[in-house]
This record gives structure tokens, C-alpha cells and sequence, in this order.
């Protein structure tokens, strides 16, 4: 089955603006929390050294430059949070058998440079994988929480809560995306 | 013999409606606006228009899931997760959990127990049948005939939108009467080259969607205390502009400024009380939901607005010596026939060029294409047609996640607005066939000591034939436009109540003995009672069909009171 099928369908029945790549993303999100059984944990669902490795990751995927970098704007508790609260045992086991790999590479004593190559051969082998993996669980929700976080959207784009009315324009240089914050 | 008569009086209105949604809403003010008191029962919680949308105003940075919903919200909203698949609208539909249904084959019965109903949370396109809907079920021996035709529903249907506020663009097609409209929504480039595109090279018209939304509210809007539409597209969160038409911000308040309406919530109705002797309902028997108080109450007349199913139902539930299998079920045809609209279906494409449009605003809408398989010249293998709605948008960030790279260049990427999209996504009619129903269950019931729900419908080979052509023409006209990577799709999992257009449980016709309703809703064999939601409907057309239920709501209203004033009821 195919959830961005039905999420595109939906998105439209409500009236919706989603873009496809939009629905792509939700659509692997769906099946990562539709998939299998609750992954129960009570305390923090990753431990320090495994929060270290996602917070380098993340941090790595968006860096602070000119603006706001991941952990600048929460992203490592935000991605312990959604995948105790979002996401089923197979894609848990899924992330946590990917970042113990990369623990036992001691990726967090890696030089940055370093630490970067071996993320793209991580990448590279997630392309090949039909199942999520720590790289695509880590991407999307590094995405997902920095740009729908206040100092992420407030520094990528023109935040537009009550935009007031739809005109098609024609785009500035150096235009941002227009976020209107409708997407969740 | 009575003993309580004072009670009573108490308890005692012009009419009870039974509901108060989409045609809730619009039984409450017709009826008021005419000099009936009215009590509108509400099953579920009271929610108040503005003060209770409580996500309303919130950025997207209040939410912790950032609109994901949790494990245990998806396993508490098995039905509607689809559509309440975001945090911030979850609160709108109903536990399904705590409220179970059978499933004998699948059905998605996506509910929402609160003050305005699914009115909150509908998608607000807003269409008018056309002629040809009315007449083909006899012309084709499906189902029964119709006992109404389009002409019937003009002046309501003009009525009605007026009220409403529908935003839209006078087109002149045979095949999608023109409403009374606002002004019409905008289209994006890729949109506007797609119109064009197949009106050449296929003849087909293109129009942008229809929808209840003031895009310049009208003093009927205004005395409500609706404003116009923000653009905002946070609408399944409540919307605090009334922008939108729901019950909550335009027929309640209308009701409510009578002076003459009383409601009452937490209310399930359990049941009809059937009079023998005057061979009318006398009023309805009602279970507080929260402390089980069993209570009467009672009018000269009922609409019941719970619905398709909720009302269906109710008259399941109501049996008497007259009525041994539900009030009004003479013809045995209570939750027969129980249609909706086929639907997560059509095509999807890459758009190249158009990097200098964009678009400022959300808008909540989309384009849409309006029926053109078996319309005029045009003849299939299967009866009836489809419409589509769709439209082209630019990718935002999210479109990082399938793509390769990360670190300070794409992060910057991922700010500026990402290619173009464009989607095409098909509703089909469903035809009326007796085999596809629900039904009390005879072992299970709810909480609330009331029967629960078995679902036994799907789709048939009308519909799957049909689906073929929604797929491949939608493909058709993307590649018509020139554009790319055009991917047709048919998502298998989208059985019946999806579409949440349940209707037809409970269908109008001539004949008591083959319909359960007659051309004025009312039950053939017990006159006072009034089903004006989608339950009354003969057959299902393709488009959307709140207006059509509206429309029939305030028909039944007006001639309920007519009937009243001649005391005939």
C-alpha cells in the first residue's frame, strides 16, 4: 500500500497545499509509525552516548552557519521524543541497529571531516534500503524539527501565519519559501 | 395514562432535532427562523465556536510532534487516521476506540461527536447536482427513481448557497450547474497552463474548485460574525475568522438569534417514541452520555440530522408493535444501499519550467475537473463518471528528506521554494445496491447499552471498472500539458467511509413499499419525522454532497412548518 496516495488524497479532501515531496516524507513517516509494535521505554528512549551520535548527525546535516544550526534549535530531543512517542518496534530496531554501528566506528571521536565522510557512505547504503534506516529516520526528523521549529522557520523563511489572501506572483531574487504554518 | 404532566411541558417543543452538523445546523435555523422552538440534541460534548479551537492560532512549534500523531492517538483513531493524521485536528474526531464498530468487510467510519459535527472538518467543496443525476437511476434500472428532480432543488439550492458563502467561477456547464458565487479562488501557473492545455487538446473544461469559503462575505456573512477566508489552511483545526461554512459559525448562530432554540449535549438519542394511537412519534428517549440519566423529551415534530449512519440507526433502534424492525422500515430497506465515493485514485506529476511563479497564501482549495465519461456523446463499459480535484503547488523542505545531501549547502537549499508538483485525484460515483449495508448487532453493543454497528458494503464492478479510466485519464491530461514523470496511482486500501459520503440508508422514493422517505423526506409511514441528512439520498452522483443535503434540509423545513400550520402533522 501506499499512505502518500491516500495522504495526497487527503490533503486535497481537506482542502490541503501539500506538496508531493511533503507527502513523500509524511509517507514513509506513516509506515514508520504504522508499522508493528509500541517500543517501550520509560525513561529517555536513547542513552547519552547514543543522543551524542544523533546530536552530531543532526548537527552535521544542518550546521549553524549564518543561521541556526540543528542543535541549536532542539533537535536532539526532538528526535528522542518522536521515536518513543511516533514510531513502532521494527523502525526503532531499525535506527538502533544503525547507530550502533557508528558507535562501534567511534564516529564521536571521528574528526568532523571524517565524521562527514562516513556519513555520506551511510547515506550511499541507505539509498539501497527499502526499509527506514538511522539515516533516513535521523534526516527526516532532523528536517521535520528544525523547520517547523520557531528559530528554524523564523531564520529559513517568511513566516506567514494569516497571510490574508492567494495571488500568484512571480518570485523575487533571493526569495525564501513562504512557510504559512499549516502543516501540522 | 401520564402521571408527570407538568414534567412533560416542560420537556415539550415545537420540534426536536436530532443532530447538530451540516444539516443540523440548517433544520435548527429553518425551523426557528419560522416561529418553531426548537431543541437541537447533541450527542456529543459542547464545543464553542472560537473560544474552544484551541489549536487555532498555534505555530507550528507549540506542538510537540510538530503534527505527527503518537502510537496511541493512531491505535484510539483507527477509523479516521487518514484524515486526523495531524496533531492539531485530532481533537475533532471522535475516539474510535471507545466507540467500536464491527467490520464484516472494511469501512472507515470517521465520526466527530461535538457541537458542528463534521461540519468542522469537512472539505468544503460545494457543488450542485446536475439534472442528469436525478434521472439516472430510472433511465438505467439501478436502485429506485428519484422522487425529485434538479428542478425541485433549484431554489433551495440558490437559497441555501446564498447563506453558505461559495466561492467559485460561473462556467455555464450543463454538467456542473452554476451556484450563486463569490468570488472565485486563484489559480497558480502550472494550473492555468493545465486548463488550457486540455481544453485543446481534450475538451474538456477545468474549473477551480468550488468551496465554502467567504472570499467576500456578504452581509448575511457579516451579521453571523463571519470574516473572510485568511488563506491560512488550518482549517481542520477550527476556524476562529468563520471563515469557512460550518454549523457552529453560521446556522447555530442564526438559530440561536431567534431566541428560540434550546440545546442540549451529551444527549444520545436511543429512541423514537412511536405513538400507536395517533400513529406519530411523540418524541425521543435520551441517555446523558456522561451520567447514564435516562431522559424524555418531546415536539410535534423530528428532523433527524444525526448523519447517514447516526440517524439510520436511530431508526433501527426505535421499534415498536408497528414497527418491529425500526421505525419506518416497511420496505426493509434501512441500511441498504449505503454508498459513498470511490475515491484515492488518479495521477501525479513533475512540472518543469515555472521557476519565476509562485504563489503567496494557502489556499484551501484545488481545481476541479468536472465529470466527462458518459456525458453527452461520450459512452463506457461501466454506468456514471467521476470528477477530480487536484492542483500544482511548489515542493518545501520536506522535499530534503528524498533527496541526497546534507550540511551547510543543502541546508540553504532548503529554504528557497523546491519545484513543482502537480496531482490529479479522482471521486467516483458508487452505485446503490441493496447488498452493501450496515446493521444492529445482534451480540455487541456500546457503552451505552446500544447495539453496536456491523458494516457489510464495498465497492462493486461499476466502480472498479470505473476506476481504471479515473486512473488513465488523469494520466491523460498531466502528459496533455507536457508535463513529467507522470505517475498514475490507485491506492487499494480505499474502501467505503473513506470518502466520508455515507449515504442512502435510509432512501427517498415514491414507494413506500421499495423506499423509506418520501419527495419531502419525511417517513412515509409515521409523517412527523423528518430524515433530511445524507441518509434520504436515492442515488450518489460524483460531486460532493453537502450542498445537496443542505438544500434538502431546508426544503423539508419549510414544508414541515407549512404542514404544521395546516395541521397536518
Amino acid at each position: 500500500m501506499n499512505r502518500r496516495d491516500a495522504l495526497t488524497r487527503t490533503a486535497w479532501l481537506l482542502g490541503g497545499t501539500l506538496s508531493a515531496p511533503t507527502l513523500q516524507a509524511m509517507n514513509r513517516w506513516e509506515q514508520l509509525a504504522l508499522s508493528g509494535r509500541t517500543h517501550h521505554r520509560t525513561n529517555s528512549f536513547l542513552t547519552e552516548t547514543q543522543r551524542e551520535i544523533v546530536a552530531r548527525t543532526a548537527d552535521l546535516i544542518l550546521p549553524r552557519t549564518d543561521t541556526p544550526g540543528a542543535i541549536d534549535a532542539g533537535v536532539p530531543d526532538f528526535i528522542n521524543l518522536m521515536l518513543q512517542d511516533c514510531y513502532k518496534k521494527p523502525a526503532q530496531d531499525a535506527f538502533l541497529t544503525g547507530l550502533s554501528d557508528l558507535e562501534r566506528k567511534n564516529f564521536l571521536t571521528l574528526t568532523p571531516d571524517q565524521q562527514t565522510a562516513l556519513l555520506k557512505q551511510v547515506e550511499a547504503e541507505a539509498q539501497t534500503s527499502s526499509a527506514p534506516t538511522y539515516w533516513l529516520i535521523t534526516k527526516e526528523l532532523t528536517l521535520l524539527g528544525y523547520f517547523t521549529s520557531e528559530p528554524g522557520i523564523k531564520a529559513s523563511f517568511d513566516y506567514q501565519p494569516i497571510p490574508g489572501k492567494f495571488v500568484a506572483i512571480k518570485i523575487k531574487p533571493g526569495q525564501k519559501d513562504f512557510m504559512y504554518g499549516n502543516q501540522v | 395514562m401520564n402521571l408527570n404532566i407538568k414534567a412533560d411541558k416542560a420537556q415539550t417543543y415545537d420540534a426536536i432535532v436530532v443532530g447538530s452538523g451540516m444539516t443540523g445546523g440548517w433544520a435548527a435555523k429553518e425551523l426557528t427562523e419560522k416561529g418553531l422552538n426548537v431543541l437541537v440534541l447533541e450527542r456529543g460534548y459542547e464545543l464553542k465556536h472560537v473560544a474552544d479551537y484551541k489549536n487555532a492560532m498555534k505555530d507550528p512549534w507549540e506542538f510537540p510532534h510538530r503534527g505527527k500523531i503518537t502510537n496511541v492517538a493512531a491505535e484510539e483513531h483507527y477509523a479516521t487516521m487518514f484524515f486526523s493524521a495531524k496533531e492539531g485536528s485530532q481533537y475533532l474526531f471522535t475516539n474510535d476506540k471507545e466507540n467500536p464498530y464491527i467490520q464484516k468487510r472494511p469501512f472507515n467510519w470517521i465520526r466527530a461527536y461535538h457541537t458542528g459535527g463534521k461540519s468542522l472538518l469537512w472539505g468544503k467543496h460545494t457543488y450542485r447536482w446536475n439534472p442528469q443525476d436525478f434521472l439516472a437511476n430510472a433511465k438505467e434500472g439501478i436502485g429506485i427513481d428519484w422522487p425529485i428532480r434538479y428542478e425541485d432543488l433549484v431554489p433551495w439550492y440558490t437559497y441555501v448557497e446564498k447563506f453558505v458563502g461559495v466561492s467559485g467561477q460561473a462556467e455555464g456547464l450543463a454538467v456542473l450547474p452554476d451556484s450563486y458565487f463569490l468570488p472565485p479562488m486563484a489559480m497558480t501557473a502550472p494550473e492555468i497552463h493545465l486548463k488550457k492545455s486540455v481544453a485543446q487538446k481534450l475538451n474538456r473544461p477545468i474549473t477551480i474548485g468550488r468551496v465554502a469559503h467567504l472570499t467576500k462575505a456578504q452581509p448575511q456573512h457579516l451579521a453571523v460574525g463571519r470574516t473572510d477566508c485568511q488563506f491560512r489552511n488550518r482549517c481542520t483545526r477550527g476556524c476562529p475568522y468563520g471563515g469557512y461554512f460550518s454549523s457552529l459559525a453560521a446556522t447555530l448562530p442564526a438559530a440561536r438569534h431567534t431566541n428560540r432554540l434550546t440545546m442540549v449535549h451529551n444527549a444520545i438519542v436511543k429512541e423514537i417514541l412511536y405513538d400507536e394511537k395517533t400513529q406519530k412519534a411523540k418524541g425521543v428517549r435520551v441517555i446523558d452520555q456522561n451520567t447514564l440519566e435516562v431522559r424524555e423529551f418531546y415536539a410535534k415534530v423530528l428532523f433527524l440530522n444525526a448523519g447517514t449512519i447516526g440517524s439510520t440507526s436511530l431508526l433501527m433502534n426505535s421499534k415498536s408493535a408497528r414497527f418491529p424492525n425500526g421505525l419506518g422500515n416497511d420496505s426493509e430497506q434501512l441500511g441498504r444501499n449505503l454508498m459513498d465515493h470511490h475515491l484515492a485514485i488518479g495521477a501525479r506529476a513533475d512540472v518543469e519550467g515555472f521557476e519565476n511563479d509562485y504563489y503567496f497564501g494557502a489556499r484551501p482549495g484545488s481545481l476541479y475537473i468536472p465529470r466527462f465519461r458518459n456525458w453527452g456523446a461520450d459512452k463506457r463499459s461501466y454506468l456514471r463518471g467521476f470528477g477530480y480535484q487536484g492542483g500544482a503547488s511548489r515542493a518545501d523542505w520536506s522535499r530534503g528528506a528524498a533527496e541526497t545531501g546534507f550540511g551547510a549547502d543543502f541546508k540553504n537549499q532548503m529554504t528557497k521554494p523546491g519545484p513543482w508538483k502537480f496531482s490529479l485525484t479522482g471521486f467516483g460515483e458508487v452505485l446503490s445496491d441493496p447488498k452493501n449495508r450496515f446493521y444492529l448487532s445482534e451480540t455487541e453493543t456500546d457503552k451505552w447499552g446500544l447495539p453496536q454497528l456491523v458494516f457489510d458494503a464495498d465497492f462493486g464492478e461499476n466502480e472498479l471498472a470505473m476506476r481504471k479510466d479515473i486512473m488513465n485519464d488523469a494520466a491523460e491530461m498531466l502528459e496533455a500539458a507536457g508535463f513529467k514523470n507522470v505517475t498514475p496511482y490507485d491506492n487499494p486500501v480505499a474502501h467505503m467511509g473513506l470518502g466520508i459520503h455515507e449515504m442512502g440508508t435510509a432512501r427517498m422514493g415514491r414507494d413506500p413499499k421499495t423506499s423509506v422517505l418520501n419527495k419531502y423526506n419525511q417517513v412515509h409511514a409515521c409523517k412527523n419525522v423528518f430524515v433530511t441528512d445524507g441518509s434520504g439520498m436515492t442515488s450518489s452522483s460524483n460531486v460532493n454532497p453537502s450542498l445537496t443535503y443542505m438544500a434538502l434540509t431546508a426544503r423539508a423545513a419549510s414544508y414541515a412548518v407549512a404542514q404544521l400550520k395546516a395541521r397536518n402533522l
